[in-house]
């Protein structure tokens, strides 16, 4: 078989390969890309105002005022712990909410946080979280993609060299114009 | 095909599963002496630059990358905040409310006042909490842990 030959089954057996994963970094790689304190790409997090009895002036907030919060606030979710963050400020935690309480007024922030189901997971994987074994998988991945863009570069036949190099020239040019022109 | 597809997938799935069961994050911990993070905070020169071992409930984490975390203190209205390099440690936001003990190095971050005045604008803007801008006068200093290691329990 001729190395043309070679060149082409290996580029197609390396694209097969490389779907599955390629799909998965080029979603994660979209939603981790928009990251910001408003958005987080593995977690949905919700914040609601709500009220509950203020604590009666004099008295230290203890367990059975905690539980009348969270009673008032209908939350049934396994409780974790709580700290008092400030003399104003209880924060209680629940399974998936934490509750901010200001003890003289009563007034709560609760906040809910959920993992995005499919994002999460993607992401754990993409940003390698886990370590350990999904390095190597990473590492193998990387180096699968650069084998695929080089047998690619070698399966441009003459008929379309001018377009194909246009294109390689483009996808060249453009982080290094990037890195050119960015303001310092 | 089909066996390295199904492999991949396995691989997949046990790599998400199996790696919340354990809460081990980063470097092991090797430092067996816990410090009260109140000495810290109380005399937070004497700690600079050491290797220390630090143990409390985990009252807020890094909503938008877990880079950082907030341990409260053994006295009551006091935290110490551990900031980790960015991907090298992700702290699980469901990890609040947890119990951690996390090793690291304790360092000082100097702040110019617009810094500061940015970072207490930025945390009101998070907290909802009121703070008031014209108590910040010139240049502050706050104290951290650079993580190297946590277990969260």
């Amino acid at each position: 078989m001729s190395w043309r030959k070679w060149n082409f089954v290996l580029h197609r057996d390396l694209g097969y390969l490389c779907i599955g994963l390629t799909l998965l970094y080029g979603i994660s790689g979209l939603a981790v890309n928009h990251t910001s304190h408003a958005f987080n790409p593995s977690y949905t997090i919700e914040t609601q105002k709500g009220q509950v009895s203020p604590l009666p002036s004099g008295k230290v907030p203890d367990m059975s005022y905690v539980n009348q919060c969270l009673a008032e606030l209908s939350i049934t979710a396994q409780f974790k712990n709580v700290a008092m963050l400030n003399p104003e400020t209880i924060r209680i935690f629940v399974e998936g909410n934490t509750i901010d309480v200001i003890v003289a007024t009563g007034e709560t922030i609760k906040e809910k946080i959920e993992r995005r189901p499919l994002l999460f997971g993607i992401n754990y994987l993409h940003l390698n979280k886990g370590k350990g074994t999904w390095t190597w998988v990473a590492d193998i991945y990387a180096l699968a993609i650069c084998l695929l863009a080089l047998t690619g570069l070698f399966m441009i036949r003459s008929k379309g060299r001018r377009r194909a190099l246009f294109l390689t020239t483009i996808g060249f040019l453009c982080p290094l114009l990037y890195l050119l022109l960015k303001p310092s | 095909m089909k066996k390295n597809s199904l492999f991949l997938l396995v691989l997949f799935f046990l790599s998400v599963t199996t790696c919340f069961a354990t809460m081990q994050l980063g470097a092991p911990l090797t430092l067996q002496e816990v410090t009260k993070v109140s000495e810290i905070n109380k005399h937070p020169d004497q700690y600079l630059g050491k290797q220390v071992l630090i143990e409390g409930l985990i009252i807020n984490v890094c909503a938008a990358r877990g880079c950082w975390m907030d341990i409260a203190s053994d006295v009551p209205f006091e935290k110490i905040k551990i900031k980790v390099v960015d991907g090298e440690i992700v702290f699980p936001l469901e990890a609040k409310g947890q119990t951690a003990r996390v090793e690291g190095i304790v360092e000082a971050v100097h702040l110019t006042e617009d810094q500061a005045r940015s970072m207490a604008r930025h945390h009101a803007e998070k907290s909802g909490e009121k703070v008031d801008l014209s108590t910040i006068k010139g240049p502050t200093t706050y104290y951290r842990i650079r993580g190297l290691g946590a277990e969260i329990n």
